[in-house]
């Protein structure tokens, strides 16, 4: 500071001396303000100056100001319907520099969306050039294109300057704007608005004119008619690139009583020609907003993902009609492939809908947002009919009755012109002339004038009829006016005259049908996933470490590519429609679709890819659960234990069978338990069993236990099951088991000194369950079992 | 110098001769290094019997003179049997001759850390005295040596239980300047040895200090990491460490590894080659890091994991990685005798190999701690890049080297220090540009930021670090972001927003202030931060020019005027951006310090301060219609 100080003295700025004519005024300098009061202030601002004056629509003339402004420059401007076009940048400019100080492509951007039929229903803006299109092509920069405004808009604005609106300064009070433009359009209802503004938005879709029409001469009538009831003559949105609504009536009703709700909107369709191999679908409209490119783009996807075999091919062949070409095959259901379409691409999209719109308060520039339903909004609307009507009648009284007022000056001197053209021969000048006048005949100054300016021409003396013509034509209007001023009813039929006027015009059905379609009773095509999936067998391998993949061929299970001290576990066959169920060591079986599995000649991925297991949980067996791998897992009557199903074994000698049913559709990440092993015990294994096998276990002190599979009790549910052989606590565990189907099914175990030993039936006798089982070594103990040689599994219909 | 060079001039050293006269080619030195490695190579000749399975206790005996060792171990004993190619007894020649020992076939020991085969000789050759001790086949056998020489004949001195080596020996005072031993550093160098030795008892008996230590771990390397642990005061990220042992058959090799990640911020690897300490690193640690690398971006790839935003470097993925690498391989390259750096080639994949599929493995089959893991280095992906953008901050403006480092669109400052320096955020290049103009070139500096900048409040840290406007802003602001947030490394005296007083103006404003209040919340508090105030109107009434900051000063202005002299027309406009003003106004009326307005942003309520940026600039859409609803009537003159 201190430094600062010090150069006090000089000035500060060396570039430009502080203007000797400049009286600045000079507040006491820096005031702490608060950093809230400071940002609320603030955003305050801007959210109401966003809400008020950019994002969103006036309900009256469904317009922002932006759009309100271009139009109002451009009839300004004359460049109107029957006009010659004029370049868009022009048309920019003068709007900018106007009335409108931003950016120039927001201003551009807007204006080619108003000229845009795909975005509008009935479009503001006739535009010449390229506009843009339905594949989200950006239009032409506007130093090309051209623009003047489309027949609709003259029923915006041709009323404005009968002093029917209120106008404001523009923001450097050089010219005057409109507040609101004279629409005799329901302009918000039938071409719809979107906007984002802060803390609010809206989202209002298009509407056909002949509906909207219909409703307003219905609630004129009626003027109690509640939204629901208007729905019967407002079907429902139109939006201007067709397409099917999905949503029922009641839905609709509840959408236009709320003024929220979501529309589902979906393209249309039909069959193409067929060929020998293929048949095709023509998509005919896509939904609003959807750009086209992209849509197809997405199919496209679809289909290189090979998840919708049936679908074949997708071609745009759209000219001005939207034409999307699905090449399917020729036995494919051409509604379950839409049903799929519809699902996983914008073919169907949701339209959210929100009707909120700025509504006018008693200060005419300021509006107030607020979320309507369809009552209020065509109530609001014939509100403004009326008091446009109201002041226009207002405006042409007035001008009826100056010019009467001055029709009776020509009445008055008209019998003596001659003494008038005297006294102004004699007068000096125009002034004299008038004040004598003035005096003569007791006119006021502005009757005067326009006796003076009157053209000789009209001292003919078949001049005075054409007056007295005219003056009569004139009272009579004015006393129609002042019927109509004095007669609201009168008033509201003119209104109604007028809108029928516009429906006559705009609302045809004949002329411009509805192009979206609303029906929801069409009943949904229920698809299931696999549905889809391309059924061919395949081979699952899965390894000790946990690793899966599945091959379409696997000629020899010991070439297959395994990370390093990795083993195969097991291999297991099954259609990619099938599941395979892995067993984890924490009782959990995790269910998969084999076409699910990764297919890959690789290492596989991970099983905790798949599925979500804990900490130390590993895979110890897997089972295809293929109908013809694993037939018969279905109880044949309730409670029956079923001909085919699995037996389980913990390792502190627990054992259970139970069905594999409950496993065959795909699990969740967390899997289905199918055994409780009791807290520190694991499950060493799972088998496939009919309850005719042996069961041969063996532990790691070298005992066995041999007994019949059907000894081990059937759970309906998880549990920890029964003892199968009894262990000494903590002091022995089962190491592994096998279902053995004869006697050469056997198992082997290795010992601790690196031999390996056979237990069979062949050796050793078959016992009950429940003892300590035989004692294999006299001394030392078992390793591990060695599990037998991996074999390919073959499939048999 | 000799007047002829023949082939007697040639010298071939005899013997252990060599390496007295050269004595820093074996053990690396004369120092305490170099002696204590007298003591390593005797120690290391047990632990090989140790690690061979033959011996499980090794003692060490440094004697109260505390210049003498002895080291003994229970293993098989030297041999004493006559060697064919020498006729002397094994236990001379390996005393007595460089590069003899058991070590270079294969067949006795797999893997040894004495191999050059010169270990029991050079310390012989540099010891004053030395007494080998070889118990076997029920017999006590002895020699004595001085300087490497024989003094006695192997003879048998008794009758012996067991087997085992003793080995006495003094290093010689005339090679060695100081020739005590650091106990201290025998005790840690036998500690180790004791954790990489699994269950080896390794005694220390301590004559100097007349102490007895005994140093044997059942749990090797686990308890180890769990002492560095400790040592170090790292909290882990995981419980139980990773840990693997590996006999690896083809190279014959072992490797012993524990790792652990850790929440502190650097690397920690130890590393053993034959349980000697590798300092330097070398092919197997690069083995270790290539990887863990590899094993967790695996992870991570198959488990769709990775983090948007920000990449994983190998440094991130290690750091806070405390981990412990012990290999044993039976034919050890090191880069010199000193031995600190291993220099196997081969050993980088067989380490990589082991290492990578186990740690997959392990985290496949521990998702938990894996995730935990996976968070941990992501963090240190984000702490990263956040402290490069925070580096990027330069400290000072004077170098013109740092100068480099600053946005291109900041126009400095001339002035060397910060003390009444300003720094203006403009809002858009064309306002930027008026504002350059009209500057005060030495003490005011202009950042045009474009458009708006991001809404801080609803995107996450990565993000905002990825903004160029931000990340342009910090720059110049130079006193980093966050934990990395210094205030005396401010290059500026204050900073002071100039927004467009139109609602857009005023928005910008806004997400300006809550940038700073959640990234630099102590520019605000120790009132740094200012809001400029320029004008809304601009009243010509004749000559004179008046500005007025709202609407109540222009009525005010308006009526003065007219007070003072009422047939001046005034013409009243309003300003849209500051790109409209003539540098020169907007020096008259927002830049000079002499006549602008300013407004410092203080904060006194912080919980009021944050509820209310939350609302206004948070996610919850209602909070903020609903301010707008209760506060519609409050806003000040709508620009249109």
């Amino acid at each position: 500071m201190a430094k600062r100080r010090k150069r006090r003295g000089v000035p500060l700025f060396d570039g430009l001396d502080s203007g000797a004519d400049t009286v600045i005024s000079r507040p006491e300098r820096e005031p702490t303000v608060e950093l809230t009061d400071a940002a609320e202030s603030r955003y305050l601002n801007y959210a109401l100056s966003v809400i008020t004056s950019r994002a969103l629509p006036d309900v009256r003339d469904g317009l922002k100001p932006v759009q309100r402004r271009i139009l109002f420059t451009m009839w300004e401007q004359r460049i109107t319907a029957d006009a010659k076009p004029r370049k868009s940048a022009k048309v920019v400019g003068d709007v900018m520099g106007g009335y409108h100080p931003h950016g120039d492509t927001a201003l551009y951007d807007t204006l080619v969306r108003m000229a845009q039929p795909f975005a509008l229903r009935y479009p503001l803006i006739d535009g010449h050039g390229n506009f843009g299109s339905l594949d989200g092509d950006s239009a032409a920069a506007m130093r090309y294109t051209e623009c003047r405004l489309a027949p609709p808009s003259a029923e915006l604005l041709g009323e404005i300057n009968q002093d029917t609106v209120h106008f404001r300064p523009n923001y450097d009070g050089t010219k005057v704007e409109p507040v609101v433009l004279p629409a005799r359009l329901p302009n918000l209802l039938i071409n719809g608005a979107t906007g984002i503004a802060v803390g609010m938005a809206t989202n209002i879709p298009p509407h056909h004119v002949g509906e909207v029409c219909t409703a307003l001469l219905k609630l004129l009538d009626n003027p109690e008619l509640s939204s629901e009831r208007l729905c019967r003559y407002i079907k429902g949105p139109e939006f201007p690139t067709g397409g099917q609504v999905l949503n029922t009536p009641d839905e609709l009703k509840q959408l236009y009583k709320t003024g929220s709700g979501s529309i589902r909107l979906r393209a249309t369709w039909k069959s193409g020609p067929t060929t020998r191999g293929s048949k095709t679908i023509h998509v005919t409209s896509v939904p609003y907003m959807v750009n086209k490119a992209q849509l197809v783009e997405r199919i496209a996807e679809v289909i290189l993902a090979r998840k919708l075999p049936p679908l074949v091919d997708v071609r745009d062949e759209s000219t001005d009609e939207v034409r999307i070409a699905l090449e399917l095959k020729r036995d494919a259901d051409e509604r379950l492939v839409m049903a799929y379409l519809f699902r996983h691409t914008p073919l169907q999209t949701n339209f959210a809908v929100n009707l909120t719109c700025l509504v006018p308060t008693a200060v005419p520039e300021v509006g107030r947002p607020e979320r309507l339903d369809l009552h209020q909004l065509l109530s609001y609307f014939l509100g403004f009919r009326l008091e446009v009507v109201t002041r226009r009648l207002e405006h042409e009284l007035a001008a009826l009755r100056r010019r009467i007022h001055i029709l009776e000056g020509f009445e008055t001197v008209f019998d003596a012109l001659d003494e008038v053209l005297r006294i102004v021969r004699k007068s000096d000048g125009k002034a004299d002339a008038a004040a004598k006048i003035m005096k003569r005949f007791a006119l006021d100054a502005e009757q005067t004038d326009a006796i003076l300016e009157l053209k000789v021409y009209r001292l003919a003396r078949l001049e005075i009829l054409v007056i007295r013509q005219e003056l009569s034509d004139k009272r009579k209007r004015t006393r129609q006016i002042g019927g109509l001023l004095k007669n609201e009813a009168k008033r509201w039929a003119l209104v109604r005259d007028e809108i029928r006027e516009i429906n006559k015009t705009y609302g045809q059905a004949k002329t411009d049908p509805r192009r979206t379609l609303i029906e929801s009773a069409e009943e949904e095509v229920e698809y299931r996933a696999d549905d889809f999936i391309v059924a061919e067998d395949n081979i699952v391998l899965v390894t000790a470490d946990g690793w899966v993949k599945r091959q379409k061929e696997v000629r020899d299970v010991s070439t297959t590519r395994l990370r390093e001290g990795d083993t195969l576990l097991t291999a297991l066959a099954g259609s990619t429609r099938a599941t395979v169920v892995f067993f984890s060591n924490s009782g959990v079986a995790y269910t998969a679709r084999i076409a699910d599995v990764p297919a890959t000649t690789g290492h596989g991925e991970p099983i905790q890819r798949l599925f979500k297991l804990k900490d130390g949980e590993r895979i110890v067996a897997a089972l295809s659960l293929d109908p013809r791998v694993a037939p018969n897992i279905a109880a044949k009557r309730a409670g029956a234990t079923p001909p085919v199903h699995a037996v389980a074994v913990s390792s502190d000698g627990y054992s259970l069978r139970f069905s594999l049913e409950p496993f065959v559709e795909p699990s969740t990440r967390s899997g289905r338990r199918f055994a409780r092993p009791t807290s520190g015990a694991r499950v060493v294994g799972v088998a496939r069993t009919t309850g005719a096998e042996v069961i041969i276990a063996a532990t790691a002190q070298a005992r066995a236990m041999l007994c019949a599979a059907s000894d081990i009790n059937f759970l309906s549910g998880p549990g920890k099951g029964v003892i199968l052989i009894k262990l000494p606590r903590g002091a022995d565990r089962v190491l592994g088991f096998i279902a053995s189907t004869g006697d050469r099914d056997l198992l082997t175990v290795e010992t601790n000194r690196g031999a390996s030993q056979t237990v069979s039936t062949a050796k050793y006798s078959v016992t009950g369950r429940g003892g300590k089982g035989r004692e294999l070594l006299q001394r030392g103990q078992f390793i591990r079992v060695i599990r037998p040689a991996v074999t390919v599994p073959t499939l048999v219909d | 110098m000799a007047k002829t060079y023949t082939a007697q001039d040639i010298t071939v050293l005899e013997g252990l001769e060599p390496v007295r006269r050269r004595p820093g080619m074996y053990i690396g030195g004369v120092g305490p290094p170099g002696l204590h490695h007298l003591v390593w190579e005797i120690l290391d000749n047990a632990v090989d019997e140790a690690m061979n399975g033959h011996a499980s206790t090794i003692g060490v005996t440094l004697h109260a003179d505390g210049a003498s060792v002895t080291i003994t171990d229970d293993g098989r004993g030297i041999p004493v049997d006559t060697h064919k190619k020498s006729r002397r007894s094994a236990l001379e020649v390996i005393f007595t001759t460089l590069h003899a020992g058991g070590k270079f076939g294969h067949r006795t020991y797999r893997t040894a850390g004495g191999l050059h085969g010169v270990g029991a000789s050079v310390v012989n050759a540099l010891s004053k005295e030395l007494v080998a001790t070889s118990k076997r086949d029920g017999a006590r056998w002895e020699q004595r040596f001085k300087q490497g020489k024989p003094v006695s004949k192997l003879r048998r001195v008794g009758g012996a239980r067991g087997t085992g080596t003793t080995v006495f020996f003094r290093p010689d005072a005339t090679i060695f300047p100081k020739t005590t031993f650091d106990a201290d550093l025998i005790a840690e160098r036998l500690n180790v040895a004791s954790y990489l030795h699994k269950g080896v008892k390794v005694v220390l008996e301590d004559q100097t200090a007349s102490q007895t230590r005994v140093f044997q771990h059942d749990e090797g390397l686990t308890d180890y990491l769990r002492q560095i642990l400790a040592d170090r005061s790292a909290r882990p990220v995981h419980e139980a460490p990773f840990s693997v042992s590996r006999n690896h058959e083809t190279t014959s090799s072992r490797l012993d590894l524990v790792l652990q990640w850790t929440e502190s911020t650097d690397e920690h690897l130890r590393s053993y080659v034959n349980g000697i300490p590798t300092g330097s690193g070398g092919t197997h640690e690069n083995g270790l890091r290539a990887g863990i690398g590899k094993a967790i971006r695996n992870f991570i790839d198959t488990h769709s994991l990775t983090p948007k935003g920000v990449t994983l470097t190998t440094d991130d993925i290690r750091e806070g990685v405390t981990g412990i690498l012990s290999v044993f391989i039976p034919e050890p390259q090191f880069q010199g005798q000193t031995k600190d750096r291993l220099n196997n080639p081969e050993l980088a994949s067989v380490v990589d190999g082991v290492v990578r599929p186990a740690l997959e493995h392990w985290l496949n089959h521990n998702i938990s701690v894996a995730e935990a893991i996976v968070a941990r280095i992501i963090l240190a992906a984000r702490a990263r890049a956040a402290s490069r953008a925070a580096q990027q901050a330069v400290s000072r403006k004077s170098a013109t080297s740092n100068r480099l480092n600053l946005p291109g669109k900041l126009s400095d400052c001339t002035a060397p220090g910060a003390a009444g320096s300003e720094l203006f955020i403009v809002e858009g290049d064309s306002a930027g540009g008026s504002a350059k103009q009209g500057r005060d070139r030495v003490h005011q500096a202009i950042l045009p930021l474009r458009g708006k900048v991001l809404n801080v409040e609803n995107a996450p840290f990565a993000k905002v670090l990825e903004n160029k406007e931000l990340s342009d802003l910090v720059t110049a602001l130079g006193c980093g972001l966050g934990k990395n947030f210094e205030l005396t490394r401010l290059r500026y005296d204050r900073v002071i927003i100039l927004a467009d007083a139109d609602a857009d103006g005023n928005h910008i404003a806004t997400l300006l202030l809550t940038f700073l209040y959640r990234y630099l919340p102590k520019l605000i508090t120790n009132g740094k931060i200012y809001l400029a105030q320029p004008p809304l109107y601009r009243i010509d009434a004749g000559k004179q020019t008046f500005w007025a900051l709202d609407d109540s000063q222009r009525d005010a202005t308006l009526a003065e005027i007219k007070q003072g002299n009422g047939r001046v027309k005034t013409e009243v406009t309003r300003f849209k951006g500051l790109g409209e003003m003539m540098p020169k106004i907007l020096w008259e009326t927002t830049l000079n310090p002499r006549t602008r307005r300013l407004l410092r942003v203080g904060i006194a309520d912080q919980i009021r301060t944050d509820r209310v940026i939350a609302d206004l600039m948070g996610r919850d859409a209602s909070a903020r219609f609903r301010f707008i609803m209760d506060r519609a009537e409050d806003a000040e003159a709508l620009d249109v």
